[in-house]
Formats: C-alpha cells, sequence, structure tokens
C-alpha cells in the first residue's frame, strides 16, 4: 500500500515574521514533487515543519492518516520521513559506513544489530556512488561527497518519503548532470517519494513530476514543470526577481 | 567482507580488568595509611568515570556533578545515622538518590545546549548548596556527624565493586548501537534528531546514569570521612576535579578517566601536606596547557602520534 503524506494549510510564525502561509501539498510513495521559490520564501522551514524540526503555528501534516504535525523529528523518522540538511551535517569523526550505518540503526529500519547495519551502509554508499569512500572519515570528504553522504544517511534511514534540501545546489554543470542522473537511478531503484527543495532551476524541472511554487510563504502556483515555467505569476515572482539580480 | 569485531573486550578492558583484579587481590595485605589513599584513588575514579558518562561521552560539560556527589554524600548520612542502615546499604540510597536528582534536573537542564547547560549546572550547584542549608533533618546547616567503626577493607570492596561495574558499563555503552547514538549526538544534535535518534531520551540516560555513580561515589566519600557536611560536601572544586581528571586524562575514552583520576589526585594528596592550595594553582595550569596543546587528553594524544596504539588505547 503506498502512504501519502498530506500537507494542508500550514502555517509558520516566528514572532512577527510569517515564515509560512497557508500551504498544502499531497506528496505519495513513489512521486517526485519539486519545491521551489526565491530565497527565504519558506522552502527550508517548511521541510523543517514536514520533518518535526519545527512545529506548525496552524494546520495539519498527516502521513499514512496519522497525525504527525506535534511529533519530535526522531518520531517522524521512524514513521518514514527523512530530510537532508541545505548544509550538510555528517558525524565528522566517523566514517562515511558509520554514518549511514547510524541512519541504519535509528531510522525506521531499526537495524539493531551493528554489524548489519554497516553492510547495508555499504550497500547504501556504493548506490549513491561512494563506494570508493566507504571507509574514510567523513571530515575528509568534500562538500560535493558531503552532499551525497547526506543523500545516502537518508536512504539509509529507510524512509519512504525523502525530503532533499538543496541538494543539487552549488554543482558544476557537470556534476550536476550525474548528480541528476544519480538521482532518477536511484528513485528507481528505491521507489521512494520526494520532496525537492531547489534553487537549481533545471535540476527540479528535471527530476519532479510535480512543482509546487511558494514566495513570501505562500503557494503561488503548481502544475507539471511545464506549466510551472510558463505561469506568470511565477516568472514575476521567482524568474523575475532573478533575472532583477541578475541584471544588478 | 572484514568488520571489526565490535563486541570484543579489547586489551584496554582487559588491562583495566587485570588492574582492578590485582588490587582487590592484594587489598588485604596493604597497610592501612595506603589502603585509604586508594580509597580516595577509587573515590576520584568513580566520580571521574560519571562526569565522563554525560561530559565525555555526549559532549554535554555538567560543573554540576558535586550536586549528586553531596546528596549522595547525605543520603548515607542519614541512611546510617538515622535509619540505622548498614554503611553499604548506605551507599546504596547514595546511589539511588543520585539517579533520582539526576533524572530530575536533566530532565529540565539538558534542553539546554552548549553553554547554557553548563550554566544551569552550576546554577544547580549553588542553588543546592542553600536549600541542604535549610533542611532540619539534613544537620539544620551543621551537616550530620557519624558515628561508624573505621572498616577501610570493606570501604575498599564497596567503591571498587562499584568502580568495576562503572567501567563495565562505560565499555558496554560505547559498543555497539547506543553508542553511535550518543557519538552522533556528540558530533551533531540536530543530525542525529533527524535520522531518527531519540536525543533526548539517550542524553537522559547518560545524565541518570552519571548521577547513580557520582551519588554512589559520595555516599563512600562520607562513609569515609564519618558524616556530610554542607561547605564540604557542596564544594564546587569537586566539579572542577572531575572536569580536570576526564581533559586530562582524555574526553570521552575508556583508561583516560583512571588516568586523569591518578594525575589528579596523587598530587593533590602530597600537596595536601606541603602547601595547601597549591594543588589548585597547579591543576588549573595544568588544564589551560592541555586544553592549548593536547586537547585530547594523555590517551586521545597517545591515539594521535603513535598509530599502533590506536587499536588498543581505548
Amino acid at each position: 500500500m503506498t502512504r501519502v503524506l498530506e500537507v494542508s494549510q500550514v502555517h509558520k510564525y516566528f514572532g512577527g515574521v510569517r515564515a509560512v502561509e497557508g500551504v498544502s501539498l499531497t506528496l505519495e510513495e513513489g512521486r517526485v514533487i519539486g519545491l521551489i521559490g526565491p530565497n527565504g520564501s519558506g522552502k527550508s522551514t517548511l521541510c523543517n515543519l514536514i520533518a518535526g524540526v519545527e512545529k506548525p503555528t496552524k494546520g495539519t501534516i498527516t502521513f499514512a492518516g496519522q497525525r504527525i504535525d506535534r511529533w519530535p523529528a526522531h518520531r517522524v523518522v521512524e514513521q518514514g520521513i527523512a530530510k537532508t540538511h541545505q548544509i550538510p551535517k555528517p558525524f565528522l569523526a566517523m566514517t562515511c559506513r558509520e554514518n549511514v550505518a547510524v541512519a541504519a540503526m535509528f531510522g525506521s529500519n531499526k537495524q539493531k544489530d551493528l554489524p548489519e547495519a554497516l553492510e547495508t551502509a555499504g550497500r547504501v554508499l556504493a548506490l549513491v556512488g561512494l563506494e570508493a569512500k566507504v571507509d574514510v572519515i567523513s571530515s575528509n570528504l568534500t562538500v560535493q561527497e558531503r552532499k551525497r553522504l547526506e543523500f545516502a544517511r537518508v536512504l539509509g534511514t529507510g524512509a519512504r518519503i525523502l525530503l532533499l534540501d538543496e541538494i543539487f545546489a552549488g554543482l558544476s554543470p557537470e556534476e550536476l548532470r550525474d548528480a541528476i542522473a544519480l538521482f532518477v537511478k536511484v528513485q528507481g531503484e528505491v521507489g521512494f517519494g520526494a520532496l525537492v527543495v531547489e534553487h537549481v532551476m533545471r535540476a527540479v524541472l528535471t527530476v519532479s513530476e510535480h512543482v509546487v511554487v511558494i514566495e513570501e510563504g505562500m503557494k503561488i502556483a503548481e502544475g507539471t514543470p511545464r506549466e510551472v515555467v510558463e505561469n506568470d505569476a511565477v516568472i514575476e515572482a521567482y524568474l523575475g526577481v532573478e533575472a532583477t539580480h541578475a541584471s544588478t | 567482507m572484514k568488520l571489526p569485531a565490535f563486541r570484543s573486550p579489547g586489551p584496554t578492558l582487559w588491562g583495566l580488568g587485570v588492574f582492578l583484579i590485582i588490587l582487590a587481590v592484594s587489598a588485604p595485605w596493604i597497610p592501612v595509611f595506603l589502603l585509604t589513599l586508594f580509597i580516595g584513588l577509587l573515590i576520584s575514579a568513580t566520580l571521574a568515570y560519571s562526569l565522563n558518562l554525560i561530559t565525555g561521552l555526549t559532549g554535554y560539560v555538567s560543573f554540576g556533578h558535586v550536586v549528586f556527589m553531596a546528596f549522595g554524600g547525605y543520603a548515607l548520612a542519614f541512611g546510617v545515622g538515622t535509619l540505622k542502615l548498614p554503611p553499604v546499604a548506605g551507599v546504596g540510597l547514595a546511589a539511588l538518590v543520585g539517579l533520582a536528582l539526576a533524572l530530575g534536573i536533566g530532565a529540565v537542564t539538558l534542553r539546554f545546549r552548549g553553554v547554557f547547560f553548563a550554566i544551569a549546572t552550576l546554577v544547580v550547584a549553588v542553588a543546592a548548596l542553600y536549600i541542604v542549608l535549610e533542611i532540619t533533618e539534613l544537620g539544620d546547616g551543621q551537616g550530620i556527624t557519624l558515628n561508624v567503626g573505621f572498616e577501610p577493607l570493606s570501604m575498599f570492596y564497596t567503591i571498587w565493586g562499584i568502580l568495576a561495574i562503572e567501567i563495565g558499563l562505560t565499555f558496554w555503552i560505547t559498543r555497539g548501537r547506543i553508542g553511535y547514538g550518543i557519538r552522533s549526538i556528540k558530533s551533531d544534535e540536530d543530525a542525529a534528531n533527524t535520522l531518527g535518534i531519540n536525543a533526548a531520551r539517550l542524553k537522559l540516560f547518560a545524565y541518570a546514569l552519571s548521577g547513580l555513580f557520582a551519588g554512589a561515589a559520595g555516599g563512600v566519600y562520607a562513609w569515609n570521612v564519618s558524616g556530610a557536611f554542607p561547605y564540604d560536601a557542596f564544594n564546587l572544586v569537586f566539579s572542577l576535579r572531575m572536569l580536570a581528571m576526564i581533559v586530562i586524562g582524555g574526553m570521552g575514552t575508556l583508561l583516560g578517566p583512571l588516568l586523569g583520576a591518578i594525575a589528579v589526585y596523587i598530587p593533590s594528596q602530597i600537596f595536601l601536606t606541603v602547601l595547601i592550595g597549591f594543588e589548585y594553582i597547579i591543576i588549573g595550569l595544568v588544564v589551560v596547557v592541555i586544553a592549548l596543546f593536547v586537547p585530547e587528553g594523555i590517551v586521545g594524544t597517545l591515539r594521535k602520534y603513535i598509530p599502533e596504539l590506536r587499536g588498543i588505547l581505548e
């Protein structure tokens, strides 16, 4: 049975700042949704709300029919929703294998047996193309490798819904092409659902079948990638802002 | 695929075991003045391992461990003096009081991170003294004097047993799943939470165990000095000594707290007879030097510069 993540009319205020105002979206296992919007539009906050890192001021989030919006983050992961960090946060003193093994032992897999978790970790690292770095201490990784490790860790938790916060950011065109190909391949194999939060338009438009656009915490458009890029509000709010930045 | 055998005891644990067994076997033949020195050393080591459980393993720096020790001391004094328990049962009571206090204090203070946690524990330590001073049953500010016979051997074996259990538990915790969970918290608590680790519960677990052993050590301390006296028991110097021990020995390691306890306790006994107070200047200087030049302490530094020791020293 495919499980569904349902975010409905979610608000988050930080004092007077309205970071998220009434955003709704639906994501089921196996599907990939893109979430785009200018800087500070509330994308990361929305991710944190779903992951249980922050609690919504108003609105509900359900997964497989259960309300999860008051749950602590670790419980959300146990139920099968895991997020990456925009700035990768590897456990620096551990090897890549150990980093992913932690995810396997504590995530929704709950592989309590350490050797087993370490083996799972090896498999997952191979899946994301880090097989050569398995026994490298993660503080020795480059930024790109850290992003892959971040991806490997959420996979290692066994989550069925992944919240991927800017995993394609800061890559060279070539690296981006490889990263997109890798993502599509892994998604096909594992079959997880993903909310891909992204600045890089090309990446989002390539990997997602459905795109949600938010600006100043509000949803301004959604649809297929093609519909979204042709939407006037989006061009004005998102691309317009980008274009203005580019010309100054 | 070759995977390290995580549950095998390893040379460090064997070494510690041999050290403890030799101590235990030879204890009846050790002259009394040396035996009391060893009792003091084992109390110090128990306190060092106790602080190691929370500060060494999770990275939460506690200045308040003297509280568990002091209340443990009062628990023993009250249990033996008022309830007429045998001293060993009094130590058990002390451990329970340490555990209960740690659960209560930890449930609140562990919500703070970093320096805020450290400050909160310091505040608790200062406040605790003034609370005890007001409690009539705990000597009404004068403390409790005990009238127990001097039994160095049973005292020795009690603290020996506590330390042995504590070292065993430290080993067990640092291996396997829980150890990885705790190390993840130390490394990055937010990342740990988002990978499914219940950081709040694991921290409280480590803190509660830590309180239990500090309480037990405080009980034996009170037994040793025949009573619990507020300005001695709540002296913040105990907290600072514990911190100095694990910083010098090597935070979060299996052998470090014992080395640190030896390094701090033995000189403190020598200075006691030479220049009172001089000890703190030396400890302070040593800690500053260690923090500046070899922050990993004795064990961490040896492991860093002598690769052959990595598989041996823990």
